[in-house]
């Protein structure tokens, strides 16, 4: 089914490219796509650029319907894209714009280790973690909670885990949103979301959710290193995960509900994965309040995470975490939708920015970036494969006027699962890893294979077209040393 | 040998099904969902199957599908279970009145998360005498 797609894009420059919005009528805007000509022939090899033109139907979308770089095929929404609408003039929710894992996103931390101080503990640092943190499909933690503290986690967000106990004040000062977005409302969660959710907090789940122990192999913008106490050498730990079965069942229960919202708001999309609601009508309100559910249970369980990674290093070290300098550097979501005001045409207006695959990017002097990073702006941490680099890099003013403030999530996969699996050997993959120092671990060998370096395009090459394009900055580069997959 | 071939898309995974009846067609594709989803292993724990009432309506066949297959995953998640077999006691376009058959999921091997059945691309249509649905997952 991978049929190459029949656009052809205008080039305005090198890095960016536009879908005409004469393309396909119904489309209200243009689409912009982040990409550059190598980059572009991968693009080209599906759909995902049909799914930007048909993201431009949706109504009150303003601007342009945008396609970061490490854009691929999904299913309604392309991933890797980023659409706003104008609340004021009928502009739309859709929960296909956010996905099933409400809430995927990925948080970094730092130590005060270097890579020489630990490379004779990371064998017994990788069993450790994989035993310590919970991972694989449909994962139960030792977390548990009842009904009341699920409602609680639902609105509290990251919160409810530091009045736990499983980290600090500054942790939430370092989280989008300080780690619970406001507007939650749990009445709006169904009792089977509920159930779901029930057992998986401080769960990793399975697929592309990883948790990594990394080292910085190369610095980019010594001041902003600076600022963020990150040095050379220095090891540093990503984690990767989402809001579970809560979040796919919110997405579920909405996307079934908002089929019927297409006749009654009278909304022609190409689409039915793009079914979507007025923001401002019951549906859409009542959307926005269980997704914001969602949400919140995703930073509870990064947090919850974090705290078992910290638990874990003090274990093996022998040596608190606040020892280790183990400071969450920023944990950032890169499947939401967000009520945001942002300039159009030079005039201020409230938009409902849906971030699908797409990591928020605000620049210096933005007052929702903690006060600490106000002057480099918002970290924006960018995951590669498990056999290339992660990036780390901030977000632009330039970000916040093209692209509503937004940059790229990852490296955008390129293959298949299946394709993957048929063409990578287990054992060769291993020991490659093992060439280049990278141990794994995976609850599922399959994943492993699904996951392969070669079903990603080059992290390199997205993190090129941000950083040229302006819409982010690069700090520093990670290599891995240690993964833990689902 | 299997009953559905798998269909590849860049970020997920589908399946092509053929059956003769509407009926053969909804079970097949449920049990190719959980043939993605888990193997049994080799030995049991000997916990019985549970039986769950399944009911879903919609406004058309392609709808209804949608929801057969997520409210088995909604349920296979909530409940822990695998879903193995389906006695069906009223299937129309519109409606749907199932008996689903779950297996305690420590007595399967799982190896893929499914999040959900998606609209993308979906087709659930006659095919010469029998039935033909492809349907792709959100892994």
């Amino acid at each position: 089914m991978s049929e190459e797609t029949q656009i052809t894009l205008e080039k305005i420059d090198n890095y960016h490219w536009r879908i005409p919005k004469t393309y396909k009528p119904g489309m209200r805007v243009s689409g912009i796509v982040y990409a550059d000509e190598k980059l572009l022939k991968d693009i080209y090899k599906d759909k995902a650029l049909e799914q930007v033109a048909n993201v431009a139907f949706l109504p009150g979308i303003v601007r342009a319907s945008l396609a970061m770089p490490d854009i691929h095929w999904g299913y309604g929404f392309p991933i890797g894209g980023v659409a706003a609408t104008d609340i004021e003039n009928g502009g739309v929710v859709s929960p296909g714009g956010v996905g099933f894992d409400i809430n995927c996103g990925v948080r970094m931390l730092k130590t005060n280790f270097y890579y020489d101080d630990i490379k004779d503990k990371l064998k017994d640092l990788v069993y450790a973690l994989f035993s310590d943190v919970p991972s694989g499909v449909g994962s139960k933690g030792d977390i548990r909670v009842s009904a009341k503290e699920e409602q609680e986690i639902l609105v509290k967000g990251s919160k409810w885990a530091v009045e736990k106990g499983y980290g600090t004040q500054d942790d939430l000062e370092c989280t989008e949103e300080n780690g619970a977005i406001q507007g939650a409302d749990p009445s709006a969660v169904s009792d089977r979301a509920y159930e779901r959710g029930k057992a998986q907090s401080g769960t990793l789940g399975s697929g592309n959710h990883f948790l990594e122990v990394q080292t910085i192999d190369q610095l980019y913008d010594r001041e902003a290193c600076d600022a963020l106490g990150l040095d050379l050498g220095q090891v540093t730990v990503m984690i990767h995960s989402g809001s579970r079965g809560l979040g796919y069942q919110v997405c579920e229960d909405y996307a079934k509900d908002m089929i019927h919202c297409l006749q009654k708001y009278n909304i022609n999309v190409p689409d039915r994965q793009l079914a979507c609601a007025p923001v401002n009508s019951s549906e859409g309100k009542a959307y926005l309040g269980a997704m914001r559910c969602a949400a919140n249970y995703a930073w509870a369980n990064r947090q919850c995470l974090m705290h078992l990674t910290r638990k874990t290093f003090e274990r093996i070290f022998q040596m608190s975490w606040q020892k280790m300098g183990m400071n969450l550097i920023y944990d950032v979501a890169h499947n939401i939708a967000k009520i945001e005001k942002h300039s159009v045409d030079g005039e201020e207006k409230l938009l409902c920015v849906h971030r699908k695959g797409a990591t928020r990017a605000f620049g210096p002097g933005n007052p929702a970036v903690p006060e600490r990073y106000r002057k480099i702006g918002q970290p924006v941490i960018i995951p590669g494969d498990m056999g290339r680099n992660s990036y780390l890099l901030v977000g632009t003013k330039k970000a916040e006027e093209e692209t509503f403030g937004s940059a790229c999530h990852g490296a955008g996969r390129v293959k298949s699962r299946t394709a993957s699996t048929r063409t990578t050997d287990l054992n060769t993959l291993l020991k490659e890893l093992e060439s280049k120092g990278i141990m794994v671990k995976a609850s599922g060998r399959g994943t492993i294979v699904e996951e392969a370096p070669a079903a990603y395009k080059d992290v390199n090459d997205v993190v090129d077209v941000v950083h040229n394009a302006g819409i982010s900055k690069r700090v520093c580069r990670m290599r891995p040393l240690c993964v833990i997959k689902g | 040998m299997k009953n559905y071939e798998l269909i590849e898309h860049t970020a997920d995974v589908g399946i092509r099904v053929k059956a003769v009846s509407l009926e053969e067609l909804f079970k097949n594709a449920a049990l190719a969902m959980f043939d993605i989803i888990a193997e049994k292993k080799f030995q049991s724990s000997g916990s019985p199957v549970k039986k769950f009432i399944v009911k879903q309506k919609a406004d058309n066949l392609e709808e209804l599908f949608i929801n057969w297959l997520n409210e088995l995953l909604s349920l296979s998640s909530a409940k822990e279970v695998i879903f193995c077999d389906f006695k069906f006691s009223k299937l129309t376009e519109q409606e749907i009145e199932a008996e689903a058959f779950g297996c305690d999921m420590k007595d399967y091997k799982v190896n893929a998360e499914i999040k959900a059945a998606t609209y993308h691309q979906l087709k659930v249509e006659k095919a010469g005498s029998g039935w033909l649905a492809e349907v792709i997952f959100d892994v």
